[in-house]
């Protein structure tokens, strides 16, 4: 389309620790790549590169594409205070792999505070889980208010954790204004393919 | 320019100091003040500090492609080598984006492959582009090496807030010290245990800084 920008597009996925971060990744490389988006993967791992060598591990992307940038103990700041690193790493994977259409950034876990700075990323995504309890939403943490995409993930779970589902949901929903809450089960892959079409829309002009 | 909220990625790097503390050799604000002091003095003085006069009185991107390569091939732990550019490449890009002047020639030969943008000769380009004189260029790259340090040492739980500010001021005097000496005719560095510090971190598990 005539309104696509040049370049390849950045995609910021956030959360808090064990919300399925790498999870969801790991279940969307393979739909991209079927739809022939070509794409890298930058990983903010905080402590260690487990991230990083779990994707390159994985079989589903080269590992050459998959890069992990150190976050210095300040996830936060890796990703919204000063994000060169982030944005020096995505302009050597758009040097080596030229052209790429999209570059997904995934932060280190995180707390419900953490957003994306827009110089890094063009549209980012947070992901909670209904086993980190059903009140997140409520709680209203800059993460759940103001990312283009919520996503809840471990749907599969709420019943065993005492989560109902549906209020979780609806109070997301009325905290984010109409902006989308999409549910998902990443172990299964359930709810990824509607993730996979907000993106193509709003950020890849390719639907 | 010094200021550490400046968004360049210096937060990222120990420069060693992460692995010395996980292998128990620094470990408490001595340790941390002797680190920082032969940092200053066996590195930035003797290295950083002459290629950074070279590149801040550089004639054109040749001399400082030059200089970069010097860099490199002086530089032996990967870890320092490589962070030394990611620090450069950073501090360009913002500049960059700020139209710096001198800076848009420089990063169009990186992006050409003919120069790689080490942290010094970038300092050296930036700063003189920002219209600083050479002997404030110099105090503020000093500056930011001790700043760097005992930010990354509050973050290991090496140092607290105030005890880094109090270090901070007591290495005053070092860097004082430092920049009325002549630097040397021919740069060179010799910091064995932060080198070899550096070359463990690649391989070690503690990850939070790049070096």
């Amino acid at each position: 389309m005539s309104n696509k920008p040049e370049g390849a597009a950045r995609v910021g996925i956030g959360g808090p620790v064990g919300s399925g971060k790498t999870a969801l990744v790991e279940q969307v490389i393979p739909r991209f790549a079927r739809r022939g988006t070509r794409l890298a993967v930058i990983t903010n791992d905080l402590v260690t590169k487990e991230d990083a060598e779990r994707l390159k591990r994985s079989g589903l992307i080269d590992p050459e594409r998959v890069v992990a940038v150190e976050a210095g103990a300040c996830p936060h700041t890796v990703i919204r205070e000063d994000p060169t690193l982030n944005l020096d790493a995505a302009e050597m994977l758009e040097l080596k792999f030229s052209p790429l259409d999209l570059v997904l950034l995934e932060s280190g876990g995180d707390n419900l505070a953490s957003t994306f700075s827009l110089e890094l990323v063009d549209y980012w995504m947070f992901v909670i889980d209904v086993a980190g309890g059903g009140d997140i939403p409520r709680k209203r943490g800059p993460g759940v208010l103001q990312s283009d995409l919520l996503i809840i993930n471990k749907s599969d779970l709420a019943p065993h954790v005492g989560v109902d589902l549906e209020q979780m949901i609806a109070e997301a929903e009325a905290v984010r204004g109409g902006k989308p809450v999409i549910v998902t089960n990443c172990r299964t892959g359930e709810g990824v393919d509607t993730i996979i079409d907000h993106v193509a829309r709003d950020v890849l002009f390719d639907t | 320019m010094g200021d550490s909220s400046f968004p360049s990625g210096g937060f990222a790097f120990s420069w060693g100091l992460e692995t010395l503390k996980a292998d128990g050799i620094v470990c408490d604000r001595s340790g941390v003040e002797a680190f920082a002091r032969s940092q200053l003095r066996w590195r930035w003085a003797t290295a950083d500090r002459p290629f950074l006069h070279r590149a801040a009185t550089a004639s054109d991107v040749v001399e400082l492609a030059g200089l970069d390569c010097e860099v490199e091939v002086m530089t032996l732990a990967r870890e320092l080598r490589e962070g030394s550019r990611r620090a450069g490449r950073s501090l360009l890009r913002a500049h960059g984006s700020m139209e710096t002047p001198g800076v848009s020639a420089y990063r169009s030969a990186m992006a050409d492959g003919n120069a790689l943008g080490h942290l010094p000769v970038a300092q050296g380009v930036v700063w003189k582009g920002m219209g600083m004189a050479i002997d404030e260029i110099e105090a503020v790259s000093a500056y930011a090496v001790a700043a760097g340090i005992a930010q990354a040492a509050v973050r290991l739980a090496l140092l607290g807030p105030l005890d880094a500010q109090s270090m901070l001021s007591a290495l005053r005097e070092d860097m004082e010290a430092v920049l009325v000496e002549k630097p040397p005719e021919r740069p060179f560095a010799f910091t064995p245990a932060a080198e070899i510090a550096v070359m463990r971190h690649e391989c070690g598990d503690a990850r939070l800084f790049a070096n």
